[in-house]
């Protein structure tokens, strides 16, 4: 009893305490839905049958259904779009924000932290916000362009099938750009000074020591960075519900969204799941990547 | 956790000390449960509070739900047997749960009832309590949708009243058009959610179609008069993506001259616009044409696993004797053609409230269908598409239809 006690204050007992609380943690609140998740997608699963596990088993044919559906490739090219651009934008204005914050001058660190601003808003205050300024007949961002002339006629953000996506997507790298700046900042601040003071000696511009120190030393962070992003930006839903709900006519839809209103505005929970176990492979993915990026980290 | 036990135990001594404290009466005591969206300014609310004091020996629990969840939470309670007595819920909705028996059906309650008689309802409600000509439910209210217009606009262009037909409709709203003052012809909505399908089902029925009836040649005109009101840009490009509470907006701040929307409006639409305005009966196909119009509002029903039939179906007669109080108290139009709506005194009211009672003749229910979610969707689509340019009106409503009758299993 006493070594036992023991064991658990300080020795195998308690590693395996430290191990077990949060497996059983992952197992409850994320293992236990992904399961269940999975499991729903191969079966016909309706509102009256949802409280109940013996449902008709379907094989693969909520796969097929989904897959056969004249909208699943625009919303699947969406998805893409809208995750490759809201990824690259929110990554380079985050970067760019980063260095510029690392030069020294008065009340840098303050203003930095004024930009985490956005990141703190809930997604649907900042989609309700952005719906203003996008707003077609009566918006500020059709305001300033016509203003400036770089349009003569209202652009319709929302309702426009060109736009509406980009709508999601500006709104979207707006919120997403603080996170990315602290992030990078933190990896900036990780490098030694004295590199760059050697490299200084040796003769090397700028432009030299960003590619041959800043880069290499950074890439740990960067393949953080953009693996969360990833991972974010498939998560990104409020900013679809509040700016254009995915219209006009799926334009602007994509998977996560999609995913949404087939379980919870047509009650098909089976189509639901399915496409959202498309999107954990994908997720999966990107937290394999993500894994072994941070593995460089911890070793390093 | 002690926290949590402690509380747990607290509220447990807490309720058996008020059972023991409370009158002998309250073995005998029934519980019903009443689940709405109402607040306490809207009368589910207010009657079943009233409900629960005149009757002794019936308690009600009220909970109100958000409009979104009304489905969800009662599919989920319903699958895990923790159902309501009592719900409220979307007409279009109420097959849903009435066709998978979930409703119970009180058609043999109605009929030896003394307040409740199914001849007094309009024919719109009525049906969409109805599955397999059996009675699921009672309406709890009734809205359906007219045509605001703004009178001042309406003289400065030289209009002397509101138009008749679609023709007359498209007509009207070039002359109102203004785009150097920021002025629309028309606001109305064609957004990818149930009120899109609200605005245009009722369209597609003047034109001789129906849900199960899509394409019909009238229907595909009604798609085709909408699309030509977007393309010309008679109304806001944002009528695709925009609700109907967001596009009276416009009308009452005099940025459109005319909007398609309900006596909901009525209220605000007093406080906010700044010009005199009427109301008129939604235009025809042709003149003295099929006239239609939407339905809009709640059912009250009674959940198949209720343990007190008896006590829910006294509620549902309590609520229907109040149906009177609909209209001077909450502002709801009551679903009977034989409640009296008394004068406002507001001019404006009263007049747009004939006119709003005179389309009610006309009202469909959407539906009713257990898969109404997926038919309504269909159409929306089938709007979004056309309106978009991605297909003809014929083409997407055709497209409509063959999922529709999917749906349908012909």
């Amino acid at each position: 009893m006493n070594r036992l006690l023991s064991s658990l204050r300080d020795g195998k007992g308690f590693d395996i305490v430290l191990v077990t609380v949060p497996l059983l943690f992952l197992i409850a609140l994320s293992g236990l839905p992904l399961i269940y998740n999975v499991v729903m997608s191969f079966q016909e699963v309706d509102m009256f049958s949802l409280g109940t596990f013996a449902r008709p088993w379907v094989g693969f044919k909520n796969y097929i259904a989904v897959f056969s559906a004249p909208e699943t490739w625009p919303i699947m090219r969406n998805t893409a779009v809208f995750v490759v651009c809201s990824i690259a934008g929110q990554f380079l204005l985050g970067f760019g924000l980063a260095l510029f914050f690392t030069q020294k001058f008065p009340g840098a660190s303050y203003i930095r932290g004024l930009f985490l601003a956005s990141w703190v808003m809930p997604g649907l205050v900042v989609g309700a916000i952005w719906n203003w300024i996008l707003a077609g007949d009566f918006g500020v961002l059709n305001y300033v362009l016509k203003s400036i002339g770089i349009i003569s006629e209202n652009i319709f953000w929302r309702s426009d099938t060109n736009w509406s996506l980009w709508a999601v997507i500006i709104a979207n790298i707006w919120l997403g750009t603080a996170f990315n700046m602290i992030l990078l900042a933190v990896g900036l601040a990780g490098i030694p000074r004295d590199l760059y003071e050697a490299a200084e000696l040796d003769g090397a511009n700028g432009w030299q020591r960003f590619w041959t120190i800043t880069l290499p030393m950074m890439r740990a962070t960067i393949g953080a960075v953009i693996s969360l992003g990833l991972i974010f930006t498939l998560q990104q839903f409020d900013l679809f519900a509040a700016i254009t709900s995915g219209g006009p006519a799926n334009s602007s839809n994509v998977a996560q969204y999609w995913a949404w209103e087939q379980s919870f505005r047509q009650y098909d929970f089976a189509k639901g799941s399915t496409i959202s176990v498309v999107m954990i492979a994908v997720v999966m993915i990107a937290s394999v990547i993500y894994v072994r990026s941070t593995r460089h980290e911890v070793r390093g | 956790m002690t926290i949590r036990f402690g509380l747990v135990g607290a509220i447990a001594l807490a309720t058996t000390s008020l059972l023991t404290l409370g009158p002998a009466m309250a073995q005998d005591e029934v519980t019903i449960t009443i689940w709405s969206l109402d607040d306490a300014n809207q009368p589910a609310l207010n009657l079943a509070r009233e409900f629960d004091e005149q009757e002794p020996g019936i308690k009600v629990e009220y909970r109100e739900i958000q409009f979104d969840d009304v489905v969800s939470e009662a599919m989920r309670a319903f699958a895990t047997g923790q159902a309501p007595d009592i719900i409220a819920v979307d007409n279009p909705e109420h097959a849903l749960f009435a066709a998978r028996g979930a409703f119970l059906d009180i058609t043999d309650k109605i009929a030896n009832s003394d307040v409740i008689d199914p001849a007094n309802y309009f024919p719109g409600p009525l049906n969409s309590v109805t599955w397999d000509g059996k009675l699921y439910g009672v309406p709890k209210a009734t809205n359906t949708i007219a045509l605001y217009y703004n009178k001042d606009l309406y003289a400065k262009a030289g209009i002397t009243e509101p138009p008749k037909t679609w023709d007359e409709l498209v007509e009207v709203s070039r002359k109102l058009n203004d785009p150097a003052n920021n002025v629309y012809g028309l606001a109305f909505s064609a957004k990818a959610n149930e009120e899109g399908t609200f605005q245009f089902l009722p369209w597609a029925q003047m034109g001789g179609g129906g849900y199960d009836n899509i394409n019909a040649p009238g229907a595909v005109k009604a798609l085709e008069i909408w699309k030509t009101i977007l393309d010309e840009k008679l109304a806001s490009p944002d009528t695709l993506t925009r609700g109907q509470w967001d596009s009276t907006g416009t009308f009452n701040s005099g940025n459109a001259a005319q909007v398609i929307s309900g006596p909901w409006e009525l209220n605000r639409m007093l406080e906010e616009a700044k010009f005199d305005w009427g109301v008129a009966l939604l235009p025809t196909e042709t003149e003295g044409g099929t006239r239609s119009s939407a339905m809009g509002d709640f059912n009250w029903a009674i959940f198949a696993s209720t343990q007190h039939p008896d006590e829910a179906f006294k509620a549902l007669e309590y609520f229907a004797s109040q149906d009177d109080r609909l209209f001077p108290e909450f502002g709801q139009l009551p679903a009977r053609s034989d409640v009296a709506l008394p004068e406002t005194g507001v001019a404006l009211k009263d007049a747009a409230l004939k006119v709003f009672l005179e389309q009610l003749q006309y009202a469909q229910a959407r539906g009713p269908h257990p898969e109404w979610p997926k038919i309504s969707k269909a159409i929306q689509d089938a709007i979004q598409q056309a309106l978009t340019g991605q297909a003809s009106p014929q083409a997407a409503l055709d497209q409509a239809a063959a999922t529709i009758d999917g749906i349908l299993g012909q």
